[in-house]
């Protein structure tokens, strides 16, 4: 692999925004109602113009109210689930962390379920009750955290497979108490446990929580790139890490903590979407190597890329209804994970 | 040293470079909310099922409807001209699945509700999602929820929904009629003890009905006792403590539960055998009326109170059976075992309540 230099990473990067940006029209161009590609490139100038008030009223809300917002959820939530992903990873040196495996994306849902239900019982203007569930959510993914940390920890040091074993247990639990929650206190108002461990991006999230979202995931992941020097010291180890003067515990709680809000920011709003977190970093380390300099804003766009196709195909395969974005992912995702499993062993 | 500092303007480049797309994209979505249409009709303020105050067309022209019962509450006020759209599971009038369809009632996809340009989105807070209703606000799309847990409530939603698409005299002339029939069956059946029944929602695994849901409402109407005490509206049930309750009767919609179209395919489940229902073959098959909150639910309460209480809706022929009991015609009820009372009904009521003891 050849150094990696600014104007490498730029490079990359920049093909990567690229595709993610032919990604993202031709997601806008597809969807249960048609939408011309002239119609859409006119609309699109005018937005960027500032004339949207030009737009035909005809498509101009289902593209620009609804599908946009959606497509922008996705980028969010893709984005945040890989860095999250890309961050657990090298922080267990373990493929397999992500935060679903490790039952933070359950943890989140549970807090997402509970501040659901307060905010239903509080007269909250609706404007501040949707920033409800994001917190919720948050500390669900931070107590959950905490929890599997402390249950994979052995003579003071983070064991890899305890922890991941600590947060297989954790989820499976986790997922029982939505069930739970779910048959008996939530009103049939609220969606069903299904949303909540399988994902979906359907729910039109106020123009104040896509705000909330994008500057979360602006901080957690720029807290989280402050440490990729140090991420890709630790590959060699912990031990190792210390001993070149890498402050371990220091980058354990920054990774942690802005892994958690990067969780807890995504499945409040889209309930625990698997795989993103899994493979999208391990397709980026295939392609790019595993400095995580570059890793993580690749893994970035790339999670971006990767759920808006996902949530493309789930939009529109069975139109005008739709299917789990969490379905596709896992139907995409597993036997693609799979592959790039058998081909790392061999 | 070098590389750091190298490496430092990396990131700061890479910081404001990501917050100059964050910002380009979240200025993207800023500038996109459009007024609604220009032409501002005459509007009023509503209260609806969530305790909402919604601002709503006096006289909406274009209305969708996000859950079969809305929709055959629509088509019995009498206004489906007015109706764009309907969910999938709208199948009733016949001529409802011939409308526009929006998706399902959990799921609607809110292109398809906007590309049909409504004035008025009805739905329901039993079934559709807070999240839709929240959805329906941001796009500044006018909805309207009801909320109904008694067979009352039923005809007060009718009424109200009367009021909301401006057919007040409909409404009062469909309510009316659904507080007349009630109330005549009311008279027919006091005194009567009710029937303990198990409704059926589902079979595998066995889901029946809690207290507080319009459909023991129903249940009561018709002279009949849902066995299962519950304050959920879902309940799942264990067949032990079905067999610890015994039921007289099985109730089901056929079309809903997915247990098919008879009785045998919920008799022949294993472990069912311990009901003494079952081995009496009591039951009775309900359309699936019994579970929508729309008018056609007074028909499908006449219609169980005559499964349940055939005696007391024979007039003459008990006479006429007492007159001649050793003539009997239909050689059936021998034995102790009682004839099942089965009928496949569906709107119209069974006339034929042949002789059933």
């Amino acid at each position: 692999m050849r150094p990696l230099t600014i104007g490498r990473l730029f490079l990359r990067c920049g093909v990567l925004a690229l595709l993610l940006f032919v990604v993202v029209v031709i997601a806008l161009k597809l969807g249960a109602v048609q939408v011309s590609l002239y119609g859409l490139g006119r609309d699109l100038i005018r937005v960027l113009l500032h004339q949207s008030a030009a737009i035909s009223t005809d498509y101009g809300m289902i593209v620009v109210d609804i599908r946009l917002p959606r497509i922008l959820l996705a980028v969010v939530v893709g984005a945040s689930l890989s860095v999250a992903g890309t961050s657990f990873q090298a922080l267990l040196r373990n493929p397999l962390a992500d935060p679903y495996v490790l039952g933070i994306s359950s943890g989140a849902a549970v807090g997402s379920i509970v501040a659901l239900m307060i905010e239903s019982q509080l007269a909250i203007s609706p404007e501040y009750a949707g920033l409800m569930t994001p917190f919720g959510a948050f500390l669900g993914a931070a107590i959950t955290i905490a929890a599997v940390y402390v249950l994979g920890r052995r003579e003071g040091q983070i064991d890899s497979t305890t922890l991941l074993l600590g947060g297989v247990i954790t989820a499976s639990f986790l997922s029982s108490i939505i069930m739970f929650l779910m048959s008996t206190l939530a009103g049939s108002s609220f969606r069903g446990a299904t949303y909540w461990m399988m994902g979906s991006l359907s729910s039109l999230p106020p123009k104040s929580l896509l705000y909330l979202l994008g500057i979360g995931f602006l901080v957690a992941t720029g807290a989280i790139y402050t440490t990729a020097s140090d991420l890709n010291l630790l590959l060699a180890g912990e031990k190792e890490a210390m001993h070149l003067g890498v402050d371990v515990p220091r980058v354990q709680i920054v990774v942690y903590l802005a892994a958690s809000i990067l969780t807890g920011l995504a499945v409040s709003v889209s309930g625990a979407i698997g795989y993103i977190g899994l493979l999208v970093p391990h397709a980026m380390r295939m392609i790019f190597g595993s400095d995580h300099r570059m890793l993580i804003p690749a893994s970035a766009l790339g999670g971006a890329i990767a759920l808006v196709l996902a949530d493309t195909i789930a939009r529109t395969v069975v139109a005008p209804s739709e299917l789990q974005v969490g379905a596709v992912t896992a139907i995409v995702g597993a036997p693609l994970f799979i592959y790039l499993l058998r081909k790392r062993l061999s | 040293m070098a590389d750091s500092t190298h490496s430092l303007v990396k990131r700061a480049l890479l910081v404001c470079a990501s917050f100059c797309m964050f910002f380009f994209t979240a200025d993207l979505a800023a500038q996109t909310s459009l007024p609604a249409s220009p032409v501002t009709p005459a509007m009023h303020e509503v209260t609806d099922g969530y305790g909402r105050t919604v601002r709503l067309p006096v006289n909406p022209s274009r209305i969708i409807s996000l859950a079969p019962s809305l929709t055959e509450t629509v088509y019995a006020l009498g206004v489906e001209d007015r109706l764009v759209g309907d969910t999938d599971y709208c199948d009733y009038p016949p001529e409802a699945q011939k409308k526009p369809k929006v998706g399902g009632v959990i799921n609607p996809n809110l292109e398809q509700i906007a590309a049909l340009h409504p004035d008025l989105v009805l739905m329901t807070k039993e079934g559709n999602l807070l999240e839709t209703v929240r959805a329906l606000e941001t796009l500044g799309i006018p909805a309207y929820a009801t909320d109904a847990h008694t067979v009352d409530q039923i005809i007060s939603a009718t009424q109200k929904l009367a009021d909301v698409m401006n057919v007040p005299e409909q409404g009062r002339a469909l309510t009316t009629d659904m507080e007349q029939r009630l109330g005549a069956l009311q008279t027919k059946l006091s005194g009567i003890p009710p029937r303990r029944v198990l409704f059926i929602v589902w079979p595998e695994p066995l889901q029946s009905i809690g207290q507080n849901t319009f459909i023991a409402d129903a249940l009561r109407r018709a002279g009949a006792a849902s066995i299962v005490e519950s304050n959920q509206d879902w309940p799942q049930v264990s067949l032990e403590e079905v067999a610890r309750l015994q039921p007289e009767e099985l109730i089901f919609a056929p079309s809903h539960s997915g247990a098919g179209d008879d009785f045998d395919s919920i008799a022949n489940r294993p472990g069912w055998g311990i009901l003494d229902a079952v081995r009496n073959r009591r039951y009775a098959i309900v359309s699936e009326a019994i579970i929508r909150p729309a008018p056609r639910i007074v028909s499908v309460i006449e219609d169980l109170a005559r499964q349940l209480h055939p005696d007391v809706f024979i007039e003459k022929p008990v006479t006429e059976k007492e007159a001649h009991p050793a003539n009997s015609a239909a050689p059936v009820t021998s034995g102790a075992q009682q004839k099942p009372i089965a009928y496949r009904s569906i709107e119209a009521m069974p006339t034929e309540i042949s002789c059933a003891l």
